[in-house]
């Protein structure tokens, strides 16, 4: 390999056939006149600039189906034409710098043209370097040297990840790995799960209860996941009916002072609610809103006047003290009930984390966008984190997230993409580079990741997932499949 | 984008060089000089020629500039009929590069190409490239290789010249190979049959064309470039309006006492959308033998502006690439260990774009 250009932060080297070297992989520069090395990036590889190429194609062409022929060439100069046309340009993007064997963030200099090797880094290497792999490993898959990469769980700890990618990329298995690899080191992990693939992490793929299997806790809005109303307080309960079920201000000032009362007299049930609503006296457009709000959460099955039947979330956290998950099963819900269940819980989880009542939670949240209202998005980067909700957020569709969240992301976990919008919107991140991102995302295959962020100290990494012996059910069903094994059934 | 004319390759469904091609000898001698006349290398480094450089490539031999004078220009003009059958078309180019320089001679590399048609399907067989390294001491072998061949070569001839020489003297072995191995076809050569000069010895273009003949061969030289003048117009730009496809004869052209006109001078043009050019035919060969084979070529053989494909794709793969004068520079420096060295190109220093390039 031979140093070819510089401009700004992106250096430009000529590899030749026989090197290997792919995209994402990184090098060191080593200019031994300045005892310094320069740690770059291969981000994209292309052609080489080779004159007189296209002469040479435009040749070739002839050779393949209409012009036969026969090379003389004793001396085997084809070989050495060819390992010029095949000569590739490596467009790389500098990292840093290794001064005296240690890393530092230096990206002035400029390493000999001429003196310079290039030799490929090793992913251990560049971790031995860095020293990122720290003491609360979670073990995510193999880089392209097959060599297990892991990450270190101190660095979701207090942190803001996004997990995206195109559908069928994988996203949802890393992110059941990450779920599980924070149980292992004994944190408490919510999750809000959209498509019931959560709900069996504690089964093995053949249906076999695995160690996880006490430790997932799940909680079906309407079945085992029911609140009374003293249980969720006027403040969450009005955050039900603004936010969720959209009641106007008039109606929320009545519901107050229906609520009061009913509090005062410590007759707080649904039954009371509707009578008390229903001898209110109040304008009668008021009374109807307040009842049609009032049937929503009666019909939702999410509220109980049976302290029983009511799960108090306190005992459930307390279960996962050891390391859990409570997945919040929103499969059958609908999107009403979800924004009412949803609500609910993040008022409560702020609630529990700013009495100090829970330890600080890991909240995981698919497609966050089809339950999360606006104004909780500024709150998931601000108040909530510092509260102690360190957020990952999951979804195929980038753009539903916002931007801000983006800029304030600690570590993106990025599978492929290749439509330009999206890769556009996701090289918004602050820990990304713009040009890293789209060269590297648009070739991914599935399964494999490029992780960026502190989980990486800020130095992108292609992984390839690994497999999970867990009971996913986050695949899509298939109409072929099934009706191919009912014929089969049938016959 | 306006499509103005397309070729329409037929696929060929297997390698079927025609049979005496499958005799077709090397020429070893040139192998074993081009092998050692690179043991020769010494030093440490050799410059290497930037390879935009338009001359580097060398004219296999120059046509004398001859200007005709209207008496004696007397002229027919013949229409032609394409005759479609079998008739193998074979055609044959060389070329030759300069590589770079050494502390003690210049690098070169040759090579040679031979193109066959027949209904119309092509097949090639490439030569080389044969890397050379002339210097003075081995310049002498190079002259008694080519004295041996009955190629006059003056004893002070330049490094240079020694390039365009070793280039003819494949060239001329390929054809005499070609010449002496095939039948019944038409044979093209690129340049003309004016004899006489160092790299056109009489006796060698006698000898191959006697070759040719004996085995019912036709050899055709096509001119791409042609000197002769008449009343100051160049032949090639004359006799446009007329409908090709056509030859047109130029008969008894005054040259000089040494040189020898071993075919008849044509000028050709075989569409109209085509250019003319100066086509040489054995003179041996009776005019209607002469026809025919010019008919049975446009028969045979696409003519797209006028010139044969085959000769066309010989000069393609004999002609260097950029790229390929890079990977033979990479082969030599390789090989024998030598250092490339960027050559300064004084013009450029000196004068910066003006009278050089736009390029860096």
């Amino acid at each position: 390999m031979k140093l070819y250009k510089k401009a700004g932060n992106t250096i430009q080297i000529l590899s030749f056939p026989g090197e290997d070297v792919n995209k994402g992989c990184y090098l060191l520069i080593e200019d031994k006149g300045s005892n310094k090395s320069m740690i770059v990036q291969v981000v994209d590889i292309q052609f080489a600039n080779v004159p007189g190429i296209m002469e040479e194609l435009l040749r070739d062409s002839f050779d393949d189906e209409t012009v036969y022929g026969e090379n003389i060439d004793p001396l085997d100069i084809t070989s050495h034409i060819l390992y010029i046309q095949d000569a590739r340009l490596l467009i790389c993007k500098i990292h840093g710098t290794v001064n005296d064997g240690k890393l530092v963030l230096d990206n002035s200099w400029l390493p000999s043209r001429t003196h310079s090797k290039i030799r490929r880094l090793s992913i251990q290497s560049l971790i031995n370097l860095t020293g990122f792999n720290g003491g609360l490993p979670i073990f995510l898959g193999e880089t392209d040297e097959l060599t297990r990469f892991m990450i270190d769980a101190h660095a979701l700890d207090g942190k803001l990840n996004i997990i995206t990618g195109k559908k069928g990329t994988g996203k949802s298995h890393l992110s059941k790995m990450l779920v599980l690899g924070l149980i292992d080191h004994k944190a408490t992990v919510i999750i809000l799960d959209l498509n019931g693939e959560y709900t069996h992490l504690g089964l093995t793929s053949d249906g076999k209860e695995n160690q996880y299997y006490k430790k997932i806790h799940v909680l079906t809005p309407g079945f085992n996941l029911r609140v009374t109303l003293p249980q969720i307080g006027l403040s969450v309960m009005l955050k039900v009916l603004i936010y969720a079920l959209n009641l106007p201000g008039t109606s929320s000032r009545e519901f107050r002072r229906i609520w009061r009362a009913l509090d005062e007299k410590r007759c707080l049930s649904l039954h009371e609610l509707g009578e008390a609503i229903r001898s209110w006296n109040c304008n009668q457009n008021v009374k109807d809103a307040l009842f049609s709000r009032y049937y929503t959460m009666l019909h939702s099955n999410f509220f109980t006047d049976n302290a029983v039947e009511a799960v108090i979330l306190e005992e459930v956290f307390r279960k996962t003290e050891n390391g859990g998950a409570i997945v919040i099963n929103l499969s059958d819900a609908s999107p009403t009930d979800r924004q009412i269940v949803v609500e609910y819980l993040l008022g409560k989880l702020q609630e529990l984390l700013s009495q100090e009542k829970i330890r600080p939670v890991f909240f995981f949240a698919e497609e966050a966008h089809l339950y999360l209202r606006e104004t909780y998005w500024d709150d998931v980067v601000t108040r909530m984190r510092h509260l102690g909700v360190f957020t990952t957020f999951i979804t195929n569709q980038p753009n539903t997230i916002q931007e801000n969240i983006y800029r304030q992301a600690d570590n993106v976990f990025l599978f492929n993409f290749i439509n330009e919008h999206d890769l556009e919107i996701v090289s918004r991140a602050a820990k990304v580079d713009v040009e890293t991102a789209v060269s590297i995302v648009r070739d991914l295959p599935p399964r494999h990741c490029l992780v960026l962020g502190s989980v990486v100290k800020d130095f992108p990494i292609v992984v390839k997932v690994r497999e999970l012996d867990v009971q996913t059910r986050g695949e899509t069903r298939l109409f072929f499949a099934e009706s191919q094994i009912q014929q089969m059934s049938i016959t | 984008m306006l499509v103005i004319e397309h070729l329409h390759y037929a696929t060929t469904s297997r390698y079927n060089f025609p049979q005496p091609v499958d005799n077709f000898q090397l020429p070893q001698k040139i192998i074993a000089l081009s092998i050692d006349s690179m043991k020769n290398l010494k030093g440490d480094f050799f410059q290497p020629y930037e390879v935009d450089c338009p001359e580097l490539t060398l004219g296999k031999q120059e046509e004398k500039s001859a200007t005709l004078n209207g008496k004696v220009f007397t002229t027919q003009l013949t229409p032609l009929k394409p005759i479609i059958d079998d008739t193998p078309i074979i055609a044959i180019d060389v070329s030759s590069i300069k590589i770079g320089e050494t502390e003690t001679g210049i690098l070169c590399a040759i090579r040679g190409a031979v193109v066959w048609s027949r209904r119309r399907q092509y097949s090639y067989f490439k030569l080389g490239p044969f890397p050379f390294h002339i210097n003075e001491e081995n310049k002498k072998e190079v002259i008694n290789l080519l004295r041996g061949y009955h190629f006059p070569v003056s004893g002070s001839t330049d490094l240079i010249d020694v390039q365009a020489k070793l280039c003819n003297l494949m060239e001329k072995w390929i054809q005499m190979n070609i010449c002496c191995s095939s039948n019944n076809s038409i044979i093209l050569w690129d340049g003309s049959l004016t004899a006489g000069t160092s790299s056109n010895p009489l006796d060698v273009i006698s000898l191959f064309l006697k070759m040719a003949r004996e085995r019912f061969n036709s050899v055709l030289a096509f001119s791409k470039m042609s000197k002769i003048r008449f009343l100051g117009h160049k032949i090639t730009d004359l006799f446009l309006k007329y409908p090709p496809p056509w030859l047109f004869e130029v008969e008894e052209t005054p040259f000089s006492p040494t040189l020898h006109l071993l075919g008849n001078v044509y000028i050709a043009r075989f569409r109209s959308n085509g250019y003319s050019f100066r086509l040489d035919i054995d003179r041996i060969v009776p005019i209607e033998q002469k026809i025919d084979a010019v008919q049975r070529l446009i028969g045979n053989d696409l003519v797209f502006q006028s010139y044969p494909e085959s000769l066309r794709l010989a000069h393609i793969y004999s002609t260097f690439t950029a790229n390929e004068v890079i990977g033979i520079q990479h082969y030599i420096a390789h090989k024998f260990r030598l250092k490339a060295l960027t050559r300064r190109n004084v013009r450029k220093m000196l004068f910066g774009p003006f009278g050089t390039r736009f390029d860096d």
